[in-house]
């Protein structure tokens, strides 16, 4: 039984127990933010802003995560060259 | 004499909020504790069938909140144990025939004559959920290792911190089995994700059944791995420093060493 698990898990068979800690530490991190998708996609578009401002950055590649335990917001931007900073940056169309 | 008041909860139905509370109830009247149990899901009456005490009810908690008996009238004492009654609810009213305050002064008055006030929630979180808390000073939350009980039961933790603060937490119907071969959530994962303080694993078992159509909770079954669990938690509540024993099998060395594999 144990040896049989055991090799299970050497072939990459993992389990589901894996998935359902993933998928809920998504889902509880989103309940207790208690944000609807409407929020979350103006909270981000005011993040990227905020750092536009600032920093010329890929916004086509930002990277949004909040992680439950510890809680923490992490922001991935990837800063484009080419630009100095305290250069005006330019306006987005629209 | 000032008791504990302790709402049983769980936000999801169905994961032992009523078998757990009939089986601490019993559990601390054996140790020779004063109990009683509030039935607090009005409408949908259980504790008393799972006690074996369904025969023996003449009055109710919604008679006693509109004055319609005294409470002393109300409380359905246990055959086994003198000291230890049921409180049951109404079959017939709806969870808003009672309000928060009218709980509140219930508990505090129950307290004055019992060690231990044990509060049995009904699933949700509207009325009824407010109502049992609304008696209560601590909490402890039951889930079991599947997605949406841990789901909910994170959902009433939140809640639950605004009012009583921290819940502690029973992890029911854990399967080894399942856990050994990786299907099935562990404590680490439910306490990685909750992050309150563990209080009990129970682990599945049939006995919780057969216990059930009998109307003779787990815990009096001495042989039973479940009644054992809720021997242990039951010494926990009451201060002892109990360790939480690995369910059988747990944390062998094939176990481990899988572990290493899959996660990360």
């Amino acid at each position: 039984m144990a040896w049989g698990t055991f090799v299970q898990r050497l072939l990459g068979n993992k389990g589901s127990a894996g998935l359902a800690k993933d998928r809920l530490q998504v889902v509880v991190m989103y309940d207790r933010l208690g944000l609807s998708p409407e929020q979350m996609a103006a909270l981000r578009k005011d993040i990227m802003e905020t750092i536009s401002r600032h920093v010329a950055i890929d916004s086509e590649r930002v990277k949004i995560d909040f992680l439950p335990t510890p809680a923490e917001v992490t922001i991935t931007a990837p800063v484009r060259r080419g630009r100095t900073r305290g250069e005006e940056p330019k306006q987005q169309a629209g | 004499m000032s008791g504990r008041a302790i709402v049983i909860t769980s936000g999801k139905g169905g994961v032992g909020k009523t078998t757990a509370t009939a089986n601490l109830g019993l559990g601390l009247a054996r140790h020779d504790r004063k109990v009683v149990l509030i039935d607090g899901d009005i409408g949908l009456r259980n504790l008393d069938i799972i006690m074996g005490l369904e025969n023996r009810i003449v009055y109710h908690l919604v008679d006693v909140v509109r004055g319609r008996c005294q409470v002393r009238q109300a409380l359905v004492k246990d055959k086994r144990f003198p000291h230890l009654a049921l409180l049951p609810a109404s079959q017939i009213d709806q969870k808003e025939a009672i309000s928060p305050e009218q709980m509140r002064e219930l508990a505090a008055q129950l307290k004055e004559d019992f060690d231990f006030v044990l509060i049995d929630c009904p699933a949700g979180i509207e009325q009824g959920f407010r109502n049992a808390v609304a008696g209560a000073d601590e909490a402890i939350v039951i889930t079991t290792p599947d997605v949406s009980p841990v789901r909910d039961a994170d959902r009433v933790i939140g809640l639950l911190q605004n009012s009583l603060g921290d819940p502690q937490l029973i992890i029911n119907r854990m399967s080894t089995q399942m856990v050994q071969r990786g299907d099935m959530l562990d404590q680490q994962d439910v306490l990685d994700i909750l992050a309150v303080n563990l209080l009990g694993i129970v682990p599945e078992d049939e006995e919780v059944v057969v216990a059930g159509n009998r109307g003779s909770p787990v815990v009096l079954n001495e042989k039973s791995q479940s009644g054992q669990a809720y021997g242990r938690i039951v010494r926990r509540i009451l201060g002892e420093d109990v360790p939480i024993p690995e369910l059988n099998g747990h944390g062998g060395i094939f176990h481990r060493l899988g572990k290493l594999f899959s996660r990360r």
